[in-house]
């Protein structure tokens, strides 16, 4: 008989949620890459960085852009690891790591964000 | 029939590898194993990102000193490189999601050429967009 009672969890909410996320991610990411690329200046001063920030839209789709790649790829990951059929104490051991790292690096990303000031005067040229 | 004598087949890991590395290779095959290998690098550069970024808290200097690295010639190669990995994930993304949702698994050789036809000229494109600034500034234009 069984030793261990598997989880209840089939896995099929994160199997969606990996593709909506991904298809979300593709549309993002060109906008990314346009808005990085199309002048190396874009991505690469503080002034762009600075004037871009000063749009909360543009905050925010920071803010879910790191959070849905963090959270599809640390899945991404998962989903691999799940299937080499570990261990329960290696499984919770690698499910916890991975909860860890992705909470603390979107925490880090959300502090870098929200760090970049709000200018008091503006002129839009 | 004796109940002892029905054997499961016991998961063996070892052997599950190695029947996977002998396994013979189709598209799909392949597919599946770059997906793998490019998800596992960006996800090692997302966290490179954020770290590379979080120079941002401390203000213009220590900012521009970091990107005037990234923008050296050879960070810039490193970038294109990596704009393979998001390609092929990409591009392989698009081609499961249409064999989960829609009608992708009566094509889907089909679309693994043409998403690989379609990356390869879009990494083109892209180098062209990323160097073409270079390359007038070495003009002096």
């Amino acid at each position: 008989m069984y030793r261990y009672q598997s989880s209840k969890n089939s896995g099929a909410t994160s199997w969606v949620l990996q593709r909506i996320s991904g298809i979300v991610l593709v549309v993002l990411m060109i906008g990314h890459y346009i808005l990085m690329h199309y002048h190396p200046d874009s991505g690469h001063t503080y002034d762009a960085v600075l004037g871009r920030m000063q749009f909360s839209w543009y905050r925010i789709l920071d803010l879910v852009f790191l959070t849905l790649g963090m959270y599809h790829g640390l899945n991404g990951i998962w989903g691999i690891f799940r299937d080499y059929k570990l261990k329960p104490w290696l499984k919770i051991s690698v499910l916890s790591s991975l909860v860890i790292l992705g909470i603390a690096f979107v925490a880090w990303g959300y502090n870098i964000i929200f760090s970049i000031p709000y200018l008091k005067n503006i002129t839009l040229n | 029939m004796q109940e002892d004598t029905v054997k499961i087949k016991k998961f063996d890991q070892k052997e599950w590898i190695k029947e996977n590395i002998s396994y013979h290779k189709d598209s799909g095959n392949w597919a599946w194993i770059y997906h793998r290998i490019s998800g596992l690098a960006l996800i090692g550069y997302l966290f490179l990102h954020v770290y590379s970024l979080s120079t941002l808290t401390a203000g213009r200097e220590a900012f521009e000193t970091k990107m005037k690295a990234f923008t050296t010639p050879f960070f810039m190669a490193l970038e294109w490189i990596l704009f393979i990995f998001v390609l092929f994930h990409s591009l392989n993304g698009i081609r499961i999601v249409l064999v989960d949702w829609a009608d992708g698994a009566r094509y889907h050789k089909t679309l693994y050429r043409v998403s690989w036809i379609a990356g390869i000229v879009l990494f083109l494109v892209m180098g062209y967009v990323m160097f073409s600034h270079e390359i007038l500034k070495l003009f002096g234009k």
